[in-house]
């Protein structure tokens, strides 16, 4: 009997450090903490998105238990201890405005066994459409004050290209629920925005606008734009190193999409694949030394690998007849498949966890249409877009608990997105 | 005699103008009859060029004008889901704008041939997928005559739709190579 329930605790032990094995977590087992209400003298609409915000995450974290229910209070009254007997946590805030008319927040943590604050803080922003990053700085806070696992994705910027017209699309910086937004490239055809390294002060993205695309990289602290490169055809930038010195780029000199190796020091340009059909989103794994990538040599697209400097390509899908993007954390990949050749079916595109390492598919989505899956920085939250039943919402999967959260969007047409 | 060269420039020039280029005038050289001493060659005026060859003279709005005109009557070729292979039935397509492009008066321009993708699956795959049309189109093209140099290719993928509606006919419509002069 021992034996047994040491299997059953290697095997948990297991599947808690491999992502593509389903992981099917206890209910019930995340403190209970419910939230409190103190705001006045704030529009209704603001108080309301703001608490909102606050329970979304709370969930996403998937550290806690939360209770919904919104309550209102008296900022500076008692608590009622008795009405949170089966909570362990009471989160109670307030949203004000400053005398210099700054939007700011004052928040703590109590804890309900030990009946004490645990953790208090106050909170401001210079311009109030900021507001969704003090929700987002508030739960960061309190999750870390609890020695729950980072959550500093809800901290990350979100990037992203939306149509505006026939050929027309900006570029658009956000949080990561898309409640905050921020235009900054429009006018013409920006495409394709990538972050050009974890701090999130720069960006890549193709400019469409002239004869031949061009990969500019903006510094969205200083305001300024580079151009880097040019190509005939297409240019995407499909994703920048650890250390952001080298671009995978995919572009057409010879009228070809394949996949380059951009070194920004040197400024040298070197070919990755070669391949007289579709080769594109080359994507870094396995610290660097191989690329994934997605292409047609198949005649269809699906998902590949190789070594930079080898010319041997090795196939790592072997699901699915239409596997047309990708994305990389580590040695994981997630990549979308086309499950029908039915455009109006119910159930069109789902993502899929693989790694480089072991034979394992995990699938991640069970319906809709499931496009643009990006990492977040930390390799465990995956964020992803769902059309479903003529509705569009912003996905949010945490790989680590098996669980996926969805945010109504409503930012017209992505074009591409990363986090 | 000059007056004769003066008159006949004139005419061209006009003719052109008046979006009448299509049509020509030509007069049958003389049968030489039998007994005769041979003809001489009268060669004044052979090396006349009409203005749109030269590609100068015209205003820029008639440039314009021209450049809109040749787009319009441009055909624009379809292609079936996921493909980027040209379809039987848009070959006289493809022949057909080939010969367009070919005349006189397109043969000063540039042209750039833009490969267009419907909506479902929209990622760096679709702006490929619209670059592999583009360049079916563009050989298919070179093939039949029309300058390489003149031609250059681009992919909007889905970002350029001609119909909006969700529907399998209207995606249909969009997945297309469509062409813009550049002077």
């Amino acid at each position: 009997m021992k034996r047994v329930f040491l299997l059953v605790l290697l095997t948990l032990g297991l599947s808690a450090s491999d992502l593509t094995l389903e992981i099917v977590k206890e209910v019930g087992n995340e403190p209970k903490i419910a939230v409190e209400n103190g705001t006045t003298g704030v529009e209704s609409r603001l108080d309301k998105k703001f608490f909102k915000l606050i329970i979304g995450d709370l969930t996403v974290t998937s550290h806690f238990n939360v209770d919904d229910k919104e309550r209102r209070v008296n900022f500076d009254d008692a608590i009622d201890q008795i009405a949170y007997r089966d909570k362990e946590y009471l989160l109670r805030y307030k949203l004000f405005y400053d005398d210099r008319g700054r939007l700011g927040a004052r928040v703590f943590l109590f804890d309900l066994a030990q009946n004490r604050r645990i953790f208090e803080k106050s909170y401001t922003v210079s311009d109030r459409q900021r507001y969704p990053f003090i929700a987002h700085k508030i739960v960061y806070d309190i999750n870390k004050v609890l020695n729950f696992p980072d959550v500093s994705f809800l901290r990350s910027f979100v990037i992203f290209s939306k149509y505006t017209g026939a050929k027309r699309a900006d570029i658009v910086v956000s949080d990561y629920t898309l409640t905050y937004q921020k235009t900054i490239v429009s006018g013409g055809l920006n495409l394709f925005p990538k972050w050009a390294s974890k701090e999130q002060r720069a960006f890549y993205y193709t400019d469409m606008s002239g004869e031949k695309p061009t990969l500019y990289r903006v510094d969205l602290y200083q305001g300024t734009r580079k151009k880097i490169i040019s190509s005939p055809g297409m240019l995407v930038c499909s994703d920048v190193s650890e250390d952001g010195k080298q671009l995978l780029l995919t572009m057409a000199p010879g009228m070809q999409p394949d996949i380059y190796l951009y070194d920004l020091p040197s400024g040298r340009l070197e070919r990755v694949t070669y391949y007289r059909g579709i080769d594109v989103n080359g994507n870094f794994t396995e610290g660097g030394r191989k690329i994934v990538f997605v292409s047609d040599r198949l005649g269809y697209p699906t998902i590949f690998a190789k070594e930079v400097d080898s010319r041997a390509v090795e196939r790592l899908v072997y699901h699915g007849r239409n596997n047309s993007s990708c994305t990389t954390s580590g040695n994981y990949v997630v990549y979308s498949s086309r499950e029908t050749n039915n455009a109006f079916g119910r159930n069109t595109f789902n993502l899929y966890l693989i790694s480089t390492t072991s034979d394992y598919i995990r699938r991640l989505t069970a319906n809709g249409v499931n496009i643009f899956p990006r990492f977040a920085p930390d390799g465990e939250t995956l964020l992803f877009i769902k059309e479903y039943a003529n509705q569009t919402g912003l996905g949010v999967l945490r790989l680590r608990y098996n669980k996926s959260y969805i945010y109504p969007l409503y930012t017209g047409k992505i074009q591409s997105i990363d986090w | 005699m000059k007056r004769a060269l003066f008159l006949t420039s004139v005419v061209t020039a006009l003719l052109l103008f008046t979006g009448c280029s299509q049509k020509s005038v030509e007069v049958e050289p003389q049968e030489p009859t039998a007994g005769q001493p041979q003809a001489q060659e009268v060669t004044e005026g052979s090396d006349l060029k009409s203005i749109s060859e030269m590609g100068e003279g015209l205003t820029e709005d008639q440039k314009m004008a021209l450049m809109k005109r040749i787009e319009r009557e441009a055909k624009k070729i379809y292609f079936d889901f996921d493909k980027y292979n040209i379809r039987p039935d848009q070959v006289p397509r493809v022949d057909y704008d080939a010969q367009l492009f070919n005349r006189p008066e397109a043969k000063p321009f540039r042209i750039k041939v833009e490969g267009n993708c419907d909506e479902w699956g929209s990622d760096e795959y679709n702006y490929a997928l619209g670059l592999k049309r583009a360049k079916s189109v563009r050989d298919a093209l070179v093939a039949r005559g029309v300058e390489g140099e003149r031609l250059t290719i681009i992919s909007y993928g889905e970002s350029n739709p001609v119909c909006t509606e969700h529907t399998q006919e209207c995606w249909a419509k969009n997945r297309r190579v469509e062409f813009e002069l550049i002077p």
